[in-house]
């Protein structure tokens, strides 16, 4: 079998085999947790004017770019290679006429289709509640789709980074709860070009409505201290660190021999 | 006859424990068992002609091909691994047919191939029961149907027996026998002699990573054979049934238990004492309760050898 045709049916298998596990139904359940705060957000906010929906819109993005995507993408890209040891299952995959990089990206590719798909499923019914009011402005679908995208790069380059670690490391998901929410929350507060070595700094720049971005506001602290760096740059940058951090998976799983823990 | 695999002084250790110790073997098509106590390296060097490790010395080849990274030779080998572990959320069909996939099967041809294999170890009734709910005997039998299913050349099964009833045994046995007779070649792995026993008469011996002996079952019969047997035997009055074997030449040892119950006996001709003990019991006034021998398994062989 060819390496495309390969990769597409491991993309099957797991898209399958992911759909099934329990793992889904508790993050589609955490995914409820942003639709529950929209519709207690309407409530409260009911008859005040639109521009405090945006803002309470910008705080939820900040639960889907800096948990949601990060939580997702570090449990299921680490488990790409590393489920298969704890759970000894790898025997069954690489005793197969396929080659290696194979797995590792039809693995990659089932999961974050699924991740897309739970925040899409989560995103969804929070934003519109949350904008209720502003149901007939175009804006708002446009917005909608560019906050849907920014968080699809983020889950490509969040699980392609949790993958290489999850190929290289045996305790893959220790360091990536340190990466995802120590180092990636930390460094996006650093001035100057420091917070350009976190995934989250390109995301942000991507973000389609930054009201508090110029540092105003009370929350501006929690929320933003952007200094933003060009939309297209920082997608290629996203796009490379995806690209380069799955080569790097892909050749480690092809190198290295794994071995079961007895 | 050319060899199927074939090692070449193959070694493989895990950080300072070795697992296999210059390991040179060929393997021709037909059934060879491999057998050896638990830690002896066979599992270790299944998974070395299956590509799962890379050797540190030597090297492995299959119908001369190097087996490490090359996908390509996966298309004839079939391996059943010794861990009882699945993808547990799916059913035995879906487990086979998710499998098969691997293979570049069409649709029909996967579905006719996963209810051939499932139907061949008798799993058809319960293909769609989630593997999670299946029993030991089941989830190994559906273990060596992903094995199968595939139809492939050569066979690699790691104590595929293992959890099985005796009927689920014999019925495997019987399989893998078939598949000797449709010129395949599979090699098989087990701690349990009579396992292998069953199976072939062609045996490498394993031990502490390295071959100690290879052959048919006659000669490895004849090694275990050679080797100084201990009987236990329990009895109402153990002290007046061994005061007969006094003056035995087969017998070279006599001990008591200290139950006041037992005692052990070591002999090198076990047919011998055998006989002689049946004559006592059917002479009469000794009631022999149970014969066991506390040393009648491989391990017991395996450190004669070594001794040797």
């Amino acid at each position: 079998m060819n390496a495309r045709k390969s990769i597409g049916e491991i993309f099957g298998f797991f898209f399958f085999l992911g759909r099934r596990t329990g793992k889904i139904r508790v993050f589609v359940l955490l995914g409820l947790i942003p639709v529950a705060l929209a519709v207690v957000v309407r409530i409260v906010l009911h008859g005040r004017s639109g521009d405090m929906a945006a803002v309470f819109t910008e705080i939820l993005m900040v639960f889907f770019l800096q948990f949601y995507i990060v939580i997702l993408s570090l449990f299921y890209g680490t488990s790409v290679v590393a489920e298969e040891i704890e759970g000894r299952t790898l025997s069954y995959l690489i005793t197969r006429p396929l080659p290696k990089p194979a797995i590792v990206l039809g693995k990659y590719a089932a999961y974050v289709l699924l991740m897309f798909l739970m925040v899409a499923v989560s995103l969804t019914p929070s934003y519109f509640i949350m904008n209720a009011a502003r149901l007939a402005e175009p804006s708002l679908y446009l917005t909608f789709l560019g906050y849907l995208g920014v968080l699809g790069l983020g889950i490509l380059a969040y699980t392609a980074f949790f993958t290489f670690l999850g190929a290289v490391l045996k305790r893959a998901i220790l360091v990536g709860l340190v990466f995802g929410f120590g180092w990636e929350n930390v460094i996006q507060y650093f001035p100057g070009s420091t917070q350009k070595f976190s995934i989250v700094h390109y995301l942000k720049s991507l973000l389609p409505y930054r009201p508090m971005g110029g540092g105003g506001g009370r929350l501006a602290l929690l929320l933003f201290k952007l200094e933003p760096t060009a939309p297209a740059i920082a997608v290629l940058m996203l796009a490379v660190v995806a690209g380069v951090l799955l080569a790097l998976a892909c050749w480690f799983f092809r190198a290295k021999e794994y071995l079961y823990e007895e | 006859m050319t060899a199927v695999i074939a090692a070449t002084n193959l070694s493989k250790w895990y950080g300072n424990v070795l697992g296999l110790n210059d390991v040179s073997l060929e393997i021709e098509s037909g059934i060879t068992g491999l057998l050896g106590p638990n830690g002896a390296g066979k599992s270790t060097f299944m998974k070395l002609i299956t590509g799962q490790l890379k050797p540190n010395i030597g090297g492995v080849t299959v119908r001369g091909r190097k087996v490490w990274n090359n996908p390509a030779l996966f298309a004839g080998i079939g391996f059943c691994p010794e861990h009882d572990v699945f993808y547990e959320d799916v059913t035995g069909f879906e487990f086979i047919t998710g499998l098969l996939r691997f293979y570049g099967y069409s649709a029909s041809d996967i579905k006719d191939r996963a209810a051939r294999a499932l139907d061949i170890v008798d799993l058809t009734q319960d293909k769609d029961r989630l593997i999670r709910g299946y029993s030991r005997g089941m989830r190994q039998r559906v273990k060596f149907a992903q094995a199968i299913a595939h139809d492939p050349e050569i066979v690699i099964l790691d104590e595929p027996l293992s959890g099985l009833d005796p009927l689920g045994k014999r019925k495997l046995i019987k399989l893998i026998k078939d598949f000797k007779s449709e010129g395949r070649t599979v090699l098989v792995s087990s701690h349990v002699l009579p396992e292998i026993e069953a199976l072939t008469s062609r045996i490498v011996l394993l031990h502490q990573g390295k071959i100690l002996a290879q052959g048919d079952i006659p000669y490895i019969r004849e090694l275990i054979e050679a080797h100084p047997h201990m009987i236990s035997v329990r009895s109402s009055d153990p002290r007046a049934l061994a005061a007969r074997f006094v003056g035995d030449p087969a017998i070279q040892k006599m001990t008591f238990g200290a139950d006041g119950r037992t005692f052990v006996v070591e002999t090198h001709n076990r047919d011998a004492f055998f006989g002689r003990l049946t004559g006592a019991v059917l002479e009469g006034g000794v009631e022999v309760e149970e014969i066991s021998s506390p040393d009648d398994n491989l391990q017991a062989v395996f450190e004669y050898l070594v001794g040797k």
